[in-house]
């Protein structure tokens, strides 16, 4: 079916095409990434196949799409023209030297423009653009075909038993002690860089050569001192600057903008390098003194003490008064310095300066000026005055606001209680009407703003994964991958399992596990297995237990108490010898809360005599580990209930002389047993059938003074066959207890 | 015949001597059973015909060995293996379980990152531990009584390597 195309190439460039011979069309097709190509015959002018309609072509489903494009804007091809071509192409093929496996067409392939016979109506032809692919296009086509594998640790861990980590900790300890090794080469390698120098690799690699950090040009210059800011060192330049004020030599304005850049991004203190030389090092640790501002600080210091560094009076300010011309560019530095490190009051003030020198400030001070504004006043109303009034300003100078603008202000919202809400919905109309793509972490700002706190609705989640869903994220801001976290914390907020699973198929879809750090990770599986803990079925949740452990997240206490607690609701204490051994491994047995929530789970209910002996087992573990530990662990209130426990589950499996032991440590601790764990010993007792342990029991029961000796001592005259003696001995030791009972009262 | 001629060459064997060795199955054959019984320990393809850089192969190999014989410090269970692939330098190794894996991390970091710095080129280390030495044989030498007892029965640890 003819079809016209507009905008067609004139029919005077298709020879010129055509003369391109096989090689040269080949590369092409080779270096747009391979991916791009029609299946290319190669043979005389690379002709394609093409088949007249109707026809289907033996190969694979992706290449007949290509070839009917071919043949709709080529016309009405003649059968006997095509089977020409297509034997022409045919007899070359197979055999033929070039190495071109059979490349199937992508869904979008640039059609590439063949052969057009003279006998082929003159329709236009148009040339898609050139699709170009990025050079690792194929690299991460094929990693999107592979998912992440829950059976293995992390990759950075190597596969060998003894050196894969058993707990968060441990993996920590591992990463760093990798990272400081490649610390250590590379100080190695700038101690002794000659020996690094000897350039044998074909090209060559500027990542494995030393880094030349010394600066090259000696003496006093406003060319070393470029050359000391592009190195990065904070004190040489500052001191550099000095010597040049010093020696009267003018420092162009540009250069010592540049050196304002420096130190206001740093902090005035050097940037951290572990695999310095030692001498440099010393030199930074004196200048450690973070100085802990009052004023500003009516927001909680959530980030850490390390962020309030700017000191008075240090070379940024001081070099900034030196200056004997300022533009915009110096005040809008100092000020996003002192934003980053902690000097709102200033930076306001310094605001006020730039205003009044009437420059123009740029979108980061004001994105940095609006981050400091929710510190600067106490009042929800007056910070969202203060930040309406940046707004305006910004307005006035005609400065266009970027998406993390909107975040900065999205960020204030949050501690603005109920006028907050409101004037979050208006900022997020305000962005799409400025044709701004809200962010990830815009939407993790609203969620602040509405959800977090239990007690929300759950309608503003639904709505942003709505809009998330609908399109591609791509990062744009520091804050995007804490979205996850707090949407995962919305939803346990809210008890919603469906929420639940839509935030996770987020993040399961195109590999953006990448997107969190470990951190983060850690923190997002932990609230999701929350989550399924509370809401979903145990299958489902052994199922995910499966899957989340140990390859995205170590366990700690709270996580396993909540997996016991879900055992304990669905009842299905058969899991627990599996839930044991994952907390042997995890090293949680040490803590008696956890030892007295299992053990209170296996002594609740008769069992089958199989579940009773694995649960012996676990038992005789714990018995072993206390012995071990020589009870120093445990404080008084629980071992009372955990040995208690221990001997009825010994007694239920029918091992006395266990259960009999626990008595005794009991006994020995000064605690007293509960009635029930005498019942469940005498029980065993009587299963094996031995009077004289019978008779001890109640002794023992008569030592406690407890109110039940007479009834276990009428139990053992009716069910165990005394002899006399016996039943003398425990006349007597009744009658003692009865007299102490008597005398009590 | 090669065995014929055994008392008289003295390369790459161990003999049996006062006291009892242990000795790994690479160490226990001698070079003649290279190619039959035994691998190669450094694998490249410099020695094929028109190859070049045999000798510099030769004078890295060197160093790298005694360069994580001096780091890897009693932790070698065995010589290690190198291979090259394309550009890559791929060290095999076997260590023992003496130290915390956090140090074994550190030193392989330290170790991969040093040598690909100084050979311009990827270097791999790929290892795995082992809790006790690989014994393939007991060499113990023989007693004034030893004629009359029984051959050593074959309870001798058959843990051949991975090479």
């Amino acid at each position: 079916m003819a079809s016209r195309r507009t905008g067609a190439p004139a029919a005077a460039s298709l020879p010129a095409r055509q003369t391109r011979g096989c090689a040269t069309r080949c590369r092409s097709v080779r270096e747009e990434g391979g991916g791009a190509g029609t299946y290319q015959v190669p043979g005389r002018g690379g002709k394609e196949w093409y088949f007249p309609e109707g026809r289907v072509p033996p190969f694979p489903a992706c290449a007949v799409r290509d070839v009917k494009m071919a043949v709709r804007w080529l016309g009405t091809v003649s059968w006997r023209q095509s089977g020409q071509l297509r034997g022409r192409g045919r007899l070359q093929a197979p055999g033929s030297g070039r190495a071109q496996p059979g490349r199937l067409c992508s869904e979008s392939a640039s059609l590439q423009k063949t052969v057009s016979d003279p006998g082929v109506p003159n329709e236009e032809v148009v040339i898609p653009r050139r699709k170009t692919w990025d050079k690792i296009a194929v690299l991460q086509a094929l990693a999107s075909t592979v998912k992440r594998d829950p059976t293995s640790v992390h990759y950075m861990i190597h596969d060998d038993p003894f050196l894969i980590p058993k707990s968060s900790t441990e993996f920590h300890i591992f990463a760093l002690s990798k990272q400081s090794g490649e610390n250590a080469a590379k100080y190695i390698i700038h101690e002794f860089p000659r020996y690094f120098e000897r350039d044998i690799a074909e090209p060559h690699i500027p990542c494995l050569m030393p880094e030349n950090l010394i600066p090259q040009i000696e003496g006093v210059s406003e060319a070393a001192l470029k050359e000391r800011i592009q190195l990065r060192k904070v004190k040489a330049s500052v001191d550099m600057y000095d010597q040049l004020l010093q020696a009267g030599s003018a420092v162009s304005l540009k250069t010592t903008n540049s050196l304002l850049d420096l130190l206001c991004f740093y902090g005035d203190r050097e940037p951290v390098r572990d695999y310095l030389p030692d001498k440099e090092m010393t030199e930074e640790f004196k200048e450690i003194a973070p100085i802990k501002q009052k004023e500003g600080r009516y927001l909680r210091n959530t980030k850490g003490i390390g962020i309030y560094n700017w000191r008075e009076n240090n070379n940024a300010e001081r070099i900034f008064n030196l200056m004997p011309e300022r533009n915009a560019h110096s005040y809008c530095t100092m000020i996003r310095g002192m934003v980053k490190h902690g000097a709102y009051m200033k930076a306001f003030i310094m605001y006020r300066d730039l205003l009044n020198e009437r420059h123009r400030a740029d979108v980061g001070t004001f994105n940095a000026l609006l981050l400091a504004a929710p510190r600067m006043k106490e009042n929800s109303v007056e910070r969202w005055e203060l930040t309406k009034d940046l707004l305006t300003c910004m307005a006035q100078q005609n400065v266009q606001p970027n998406v993390l603008t909107f975040n900065n202000i999205l960020k204030g919202l949050k501690y603005c209680g109920a006028l907050g809400k409101t004037a979050s919905l208006q900022v997020l109309n305000e962005m799409k009407a400025v044709n701004i793509e809200p962010s990830l972490a815009s939407f993790k700002h609203i969620l602040d703003t509405f959800d977090v706190l239990p007690g929300g609705t759950g309608k503003i989640i639904v709505d942003i994964l709505n809009n998330i869903e609908r399109e591609n994220v791509v990062l744009q801001d520091p804050d995007d991958p804490l979205f996850f976290v707090t949407a995962m914390q919305v939803c346990m907020n809210l008890k919603d399992l469906e929420l639940g699973y839509r935030v996770h198929r987020l993040l399961e879809t195109r590999g953006r596990w990448r997107l969190l750090s470990m951190n983060l990770q850690y923190a997002y599986c932990a609230r999701f297995f929350t989550l399924l803990c509370m809401m979903e079925q145990i299958d489902e949740v052994m199922k995910w237990y499966k899957e989340m452990v140990p390859s995205l997240l170590y366990p700690n206490y709270k996580i396993m108490h909540d997996l016991l607690q879900a055992v304990d609701a669905a009842n299905s204490l058969e899991m627990l010898p599996q839930v044991w051994e994952d907390l042997k491994q995890f090293n949680h047995v040490c803590r008696p809360e956890i030892l007295k929530q299992v053990l209170t789970l296996m002594t609740r209910e008769q069992h089958p005599q199989e579940t009773q002996m694995i649960f012996a087992n676990c038992a005789a573990e714990i018995k072993s580990m206390l012995e071990d530990s020589e009870n120093t662990l445990f404080s008084h209130k629980w071992i009372a209930s955990i040995l208690g426990d221990m001997a009825i589950i010994f007694s239920r499996a029918g091992r006395t002389q266990d259960a009999w032991n626990m008595l005794e440590m009991l006994q020995k601790q000064n605690c007293v047993p509960s009635v029930l764990v005498l019942d469940e010993v005498l029980n065993s007792i009587k299963r094996s059938n031995l009077p004289d342990q019978a008779l001890k029991l109640v002794k023992l029961a008569a030592e406690f003074s407890l109110p039940t000796t007479p009834k276990l001592a009428s139990r053992v005259l009716e069910e165990f066959g005394l002899s006399e003696e016996q039943k003398k001995i425990l006349k007597n030791i009744s009658d003692d207890s009865d007299s102490d009972s008597d005398s009590d009262k | 015949m090669a065995a014929l001629l055994c008392r008289q060459n003295w390369a790459a064997r161990v003999r049996v001597s006062k006291g009892k060795k242990l000795v790994t199955y690479e160490a226990a054959h001698p070079p003649h059973y290279i190619a039959h019984r035994k691998g190669w320990l450094s694998q490249h393809t410099s020695n094929l015909d028109s190859e070049e850089g045999a000798a510099e192969r030769l004078v890295e190999d060197v160093f790298i060995r005694r360069f994580l014989h001096g780091t890897f410090v009693g932790l070698l269970a065995q010589e290690p293996v190198l291979k090259r692939r394309a550009n890559v330098l791929i060290i095999c190794l076997v260590l023992f379980q003496n130290i915390a894996p956090a140090k074994i991390y550190f030193l392989a970091a330290y170790t991969e990152t040093l040598f690909s710095h100084f050979y311009k080129c990827p270097v791999k280390l790929e290892f795995q531990t082992v809790s006790s030495m690989l014994v393939y044989k007991y060499l113990c030498a023989p007693g004034p009584h030893d004629w009359m007892k029984k051959p050593l029965p074959s309870s001798a640890s058959w843990n051949f390597p991975r090479l």
